[in-house]
């Protein structure tokens, strides 16, 4: 499979509890706000998104089961770190966090990436410009 | 019931200047503001209010919090991040903002070295819970 970009016209997605999502656009926050709720903290566990446009602002706390297949992370300047951000502290507030959650054939809008060192170290060498994606 | 998401509604969010008394969904307005054309959130003034994330913030310059809880977290440190690149995307810049006895609800932050430094300094003094 390769990346192929995503031309449709908007579809916003409006059951942000499912489990999979196909062909939709969806505000990362609001998805967050659907799934966890109010101020507790929480994680997105266990979704699926299938040629999605997934919108921020945002910073994904991407953990353990997290995969990206044919993705594209978004417009990084022609440097991938501009995406990345590095946690000071032992657990990382402010982030929507994802656990066991697939993107196939998705892109990024606005959204940034944090994550252990392994997983920064990873997207750090993901290759950039056009046609590029995971 | 308003739609939040709305061109209506996010025009009316993007044109008030001043906030008093209420929550702040902090990226359902930076989206509004984004939808704009503007680049960060500047130049208005927030009272009273729970400034309410998740989203990360980026401290840009004229911006000032007086009274404020930051938020807590028995490591302070966790609310900080450096950013890896020269530029930063998916962070909410604020810029000449000011934040007057606001209390800020799952809200990261990151900006320059020094401001990261700052900010950890004085996270750690009055950021841990009780």
């Amino acid at each position: 499979m390769a990346y192929i970009p995503i031309n449709r016209p908007v579809r916003v997605a409006t059951d942000l509890k499912a489990m999979v999502f196909e062909d939709l656009d969806i505000n990362l926050f609001e998805l967050y706000a659907a799934v966890v709720g109010g101020s507790q903290p929480g994680l997105i566990e266990g979704r699926t998104f299938r040629r999605c446009r997934l919108q921020g602002p945002a910073i994904m706390l991407v953990s353990a089961g997290v995969t990206f297949d044919d993705t594209n992370f978004g417009d990084s300047g022609g440097d991938i770190r501009n995406l990345l951000l590095q946690p000071m502290g032992t657990r990382a507030l402010g982030t929507i966090p994802m656990r066991s959650c697939a993107f196939e054939n998705c892109e990024f809008y606005n959204v940034g990436f944090t994550g252990p060192q392994p997983v920064l170290d990873m997207m750090a060498g993901v290759p950039t410009g056009p046609g590029a994606a995971l | 019931m308003t739609d939040i998401m709305s061109e209506a509604f996010g025009r009316e969010i993007v044109a008030r200047d001043t906030f008093e008394k209420e929550g702040v969904w902090l990226p359902l307005l930076a989206a509004h503001v984004l939808n704009a054309g503007e680049a960060v959130i500047k130049g208005k003034t927030f009272t009273d209010c729970v400034i309410q994330g998740p989203a990360l913030v980026a401290v840009l310059d004229g911006t000032t919090f007086d009274g404020c809880n930051m938020g807590a977290a028995s490591d302070p440190d966790s609310m900080l991040f450096t950013p890896r690149g020269p530029h930063l995307v998916g962070a909410i810049g604020l810029q000449d903002c000011r934040f007057v006895r606001c209390r800020f609800v799952q809200i990261g932050y990151t900006g320059s070295p020094q401001f990261l430094e700052d900010m950890g300094k004085s996270l750690a003094r009055v950021g841990r819970p009780s």
